[in-house]
């Protein structure tokens, strides 16, 4: 028996997870499985078993700034790329 | 992004698109079971789920003021008496019961407070927006949940739902709920529904609560057969720019296939695109063009649609754009 956190819970914690990013950011679970998968967002599984949960407020930076740069009109590789030179390296993770 | 308690929650998913004025069949069964997220809500903070017993009284219904819709659904079952005492399952099942009188007040009783947090509002329906419809000013009225508030809200369903890990209490019940309300088909696509069977099965055999709701039925299976009946009609027909019967013989059911009339030819799309844009934007309705092109991908109040070219043929054919509901 678990109870699903409050968003002022979900806000004060350090990690969050896939569900509660979408509550939190309004993003569509489609497109943070996409981000996560292409290594844009930070996220930490402790073991592969156990699920992937996602540091907060990196993650929540990470999204609006994936967003901004989309709305200049950067390409998915584009953006990816701009990360990474910015020194985002999600095997830091 | 407000604080609302889990009927409230479902109530906006369940109500999102329903017509606002009639009490429709596909509205009784989103109602039935916003009675029984009610219910759940109240036997959760009571901690009751796991209770042999759970005993509704009058006292319920005055310490629960805050909550109109709780309090609407404690009269629904208490009706004359004092108190009345059942398993939970048994006071689920109870709302199958529930009269049109009693349902459409439960439905007051949510979407009125829902209003005036300004998470709900009543818009015209979209079928408004058809020649038929536009041409004869025929009022027609549906609800509309917060954009915003919809999305996180059933997107982190999904990712609750589809994610391996441990599921929460409010999702293994709102998974009960779709699956009462016969809206898994909105929110998951064909390929993810083999996926929420498994995670079901999974939760069927090691979760109490699933357990125990799981066995329970809330639906009319008449009301369900409806439902079902105008969802099947959508899958019947398959061409390359959409799915159903409504396709082709788009009368069968209105509400899924609205025509809209344009004056562009057919070799303008942005034109052709213009014209629709246009037309919801008369109607209030909020939009956004997801994919532009031939067949171009609306999302127009939380629900997708294609806009397909195509003609009428009355006395005179008349171009125009048909938005059909695009399958998942």
């Amino acid at each position: 028996m678990s109870r699903q956190r409050s968003i002022e819970k979900i806000q004060a914690s350090d990690y969050v997870s896939i569900g509660e990013l979408a509550r939190l950011t309004g993003c569509r679970y489609s497109t943070l499985k996409f981000y996560t998968e292409e290594g844009m967002l930070p996220f930490e599984q402790p073991e592969e078993n156990l699920t992937r949960r996602f540091p907060r407020e990196e993650a929540v930076a990470r999204l609006q700034e994936i967003q901004r740069l989309k709305a200049q009109g950067l390409s998915i590789p584009e953006i990816k790329a701009l990360l990474e030179t910015k020194g985002f390296h999600p095997e830091e993770f | 992004m407000k604080e609302l308690t889990f009927a409230q929650q479902f109530a906006l998913i369940a109500l999102n698109a329903q017509d606002s004025l009639h009490m429709t069949t596909v509205k009784k069964i989103a109602v039935r079971c916003m009675a029984a997220a009610a219910i759940l809500e109240w036997a959760m903070e009571e901690d009751g789920l796991q209770s042999e017993f759970s005993t509704v009284s009058k006292q319920d219904v005055e310490n629960a003021a805050a909550f109109p819709h709780r309090q609407e659904v404690f009269r629904a079952l208490l009706k004359k008496k004092g108190a009345v005492q059942m398993p939970l399952p048994e006071l689920l099942a109870r709302v199958t019961h529930f009269s049109r009188r009693t349902l459409k007040k439960i439905e007051h009783a949510f979407s009125d407070p829902l209003k005036g947090m300004d998470l709900l509002e009543e818009i015209p329906n979209l079928l408004g927006c058809d020649m038929d419809y536009d041409s004869a000013s025929v009022t027609m009225r549906e609800y509309r949940s917060d954009p915003a508030t919809y999305t996180r809200l059933t997107e982190g369903m999904r990712a609750d739902v589809l994610e391996d890990g441990e599921m929460a209490d409010e999702t293994v019940m709102l998974l009960w709920l779709l699956r009462e309300s016969s809206c898994i088909y909105d929110f998951f696509s064909k390929e993810e529904r083999k996926r929420v069977g498994q995670r079901m099965a999974e939760l069927h055999r090691a979760n109490r609560l699933a357990k125990m709701l799981f066995a329970v039925d809330i639906h009319s299976s008449l009301e369900i057969a409806v439902k079902n009946f105008l969802r099947s009609k959508k899958e019947v027909m398959e061409t390359p720019t959409g799915i159903g019967l409504d396709f082709v013989f788009p009368f069968l059911e209105r509400s899924q296939s609205v025509f809209i009339d344009i004056e562009a030819w057919f070799e303008n799309k942005e034109q052709r695109l213009q014209d629709v844009e246009a037309r919801l934007t008369k109607y209030g309705h909020q939009y956004t063009v997801l994919r532009r092109g031939a067949v171009p991908l609306i999302q127009i109040d939380n629900v997708l649609y294609e806009a397909v070219p195509t003609i009428r043929q009355l006395k005179v054919p008349v171009q125009g754009m048909r938005l059909r509901k695009y399958p998942l």
